[in-house]
């Protein structure tokens, strides 16, 4: 392949998704300027990629090697934040139905809803950032970046099974926290 | 029923849950699921909790764009310089930048915004998108190839719309149509994210409205403007990703 057709092909499949590049950079990171420096380095890893691509899901395909790039970045530069991410594996099999003993029995008044309802933007933020690396990645890409569960499981390289109790658990954190605000 | 808290077929019903509000499960484990909510109020109040907070998130995080110089930087790393293409792509960012600005206050501009020229123009866009959601077929050629979605436009108007395919984005092509905007006859296509329908309109300039994006009864709606075109974008599908597909069908080839 050319250097030219590598252009090419480098604008039309990856430049339409560079947002959604930066955003997750800048969620993993929690930095801009970080995020700016690991979507340039996942820019260079795709380029480098890009006579393979055999097509699919461009997005998919992207925003996996910004999620691997950033996590590189993160081990190189920050390596206590990494080593975090390990422990986490064990826990996050356990049971993902444990936050529904707190919803008690009356579902026609929902105080964490209504609560969840009134929290503001930097609220839902720093209980985001708070989450451990993975699950916030699993709840990003669903919640914010919108993905299906088959695209999220091929960006973050578990089964759809591991998907799923991540995004539960991450959410049910995201529900306590802004309910315990409050109390 | 506190006994039962950790036992797997409880995880697995919070899992369904979840998957019912992401909207992943097929229609038999959908119909078991909204059986158990309605019999289980810790389930219902888990769909209540998970639907509060995936609304917040959509609504209230507000989507912050990619830095402006970014594309640039990234295309000098990879070694592509193409000036003449950078004033297209500045302009680009610039107007996602802006469109993301005004989407965070899009509910408020939907309520509060005077009608203007283009009010005329939104509203008949979202009211045909409206009749094609309760006709039998959204689309009145219904075909994902685009070689035969063109076509079928060209005996019908005057001008048939570029037609992109943007299956492998995830925006496959259901179909088009033909829609009546102010009178005039206008092509539209029909795209599908999930089970979401969009409805994208060709609206020639002389009929231009507003372009600011805009949320109406549920519906959120992106226009924007291309060699004598103004395109509409209408879907009950997220702003961003429907700011995704606007970008993707701007950025494709003709």
């Amino acid at each position: 392949m050319s250097g030219d057709d590598s252009a090419a092909r480098f604008e039309r499949i990856v430049q339409p998704h560079l947002g959604d590049a930066y955003a997750l950079a800048r969620w993993i990171t929690g930095d801009r300027a970080d995020a700016e420096d690991v979507v340039q380095d996942a820019c260079l890893r795709a380029f480098r990629a890009i006579g393979g691509y055999a097509g699919g899901n461009a997005r998919a395909w992207i925003l996996t090697i910004v999620r691997n790039a950033a996590y590189t970045w993160l081990a190189r530069n920050r390596s206590a934040v990494v080593t975090a991410v390990d422990d986490l594996v064990a826990t996050e099999s356990a049971n993902a139905g444990q936050a529904v003993t707190t919803a008690g029995g009356d579902y026609g008044a929902n105080p964490e809803a209504e609560l969840i309802a009134k929290a503001d933007a930097a609220r839902l933020e720093a209980a985001i950032t708070a989450l451990p690396p993975q699950f916030r990645d699993t709840l990003v890409l669903r919640d914010i970046q919108g993905l299906d569960y088959r695209e999220i499981a091929a960006v973050t390289e578990v089964p759809v099974g591991t998907v799923m109790s991540r995004l539960a658990r991450a959410r049910q954190r995201l529900i306590e926290a802004i309910s315990a605000d409050d109390r | 029923m506190s006994m039962d808290v950790h036992d797997s077929n409880r995880d697995r019903a919070v899992l369904l849950v979840h998957a019912y509000v992401d909207g992943e499960l097929d229609p038999a484990n959908a119909i078991a699921i909204e059986q158990r909510m309605a019999s289980e109020p810790a389930l219902a109040a888990e769909r209540a909790s998970v639907e509060a907070l995936r609304h917040a998130l959509r609504e209230r995080l507000p989507r912050e764009a990619e830095p402006p110089a970014l594309r640039e930087r990234v295309r000098r790393a990879v070694g592509i310089t193409r000036q003449r293409t950078q004033p297209t792509w500045m302009a680009l960012a610039a107007s996602v930048a802006i469109a993301i600005f005004a989407s965070s206050t899009g509910t408020w501009y939907a309520t509060t915004r005077t009608p203007s020229a283009g009010g005329n123009v939104s509203d008949a866009v979202i009211a045909a998108h409206l009749r094609s959601l309760m006709a039998p077929q959204p689309a009145d050629v219904a075909s994902s190839d685009r070689h035969t979605v063109k076509p079928w436009f060209s005996g019908r108007i005057p001008l048939a719309p570029r037609v992109i395919d943007l299956a492998q984005d995830g925006f496959p092509l259901v179909g088009g149509r033909v829609d009546v905007v102010n009178r005039t006859p206008v092509p539209s296509l029909v795209y599908s994210r999930r089970q979401h329908i969009i409805s994208l309109m060709a609206v020639p300039n002389a009929l231009a409205g507003s372009t600011t994006p805009q949320t109406v009864q549920g519906y959120n709606m992106i226009s924007w403007t291309a060699e004598g075109t103004t395109y509409w974008a209408v879907s009950d599908l997220n702003l961003e990703e429907l700011q995704m597909f606007a970008r993707l069908f701007r950025a494709a080839p003709a």
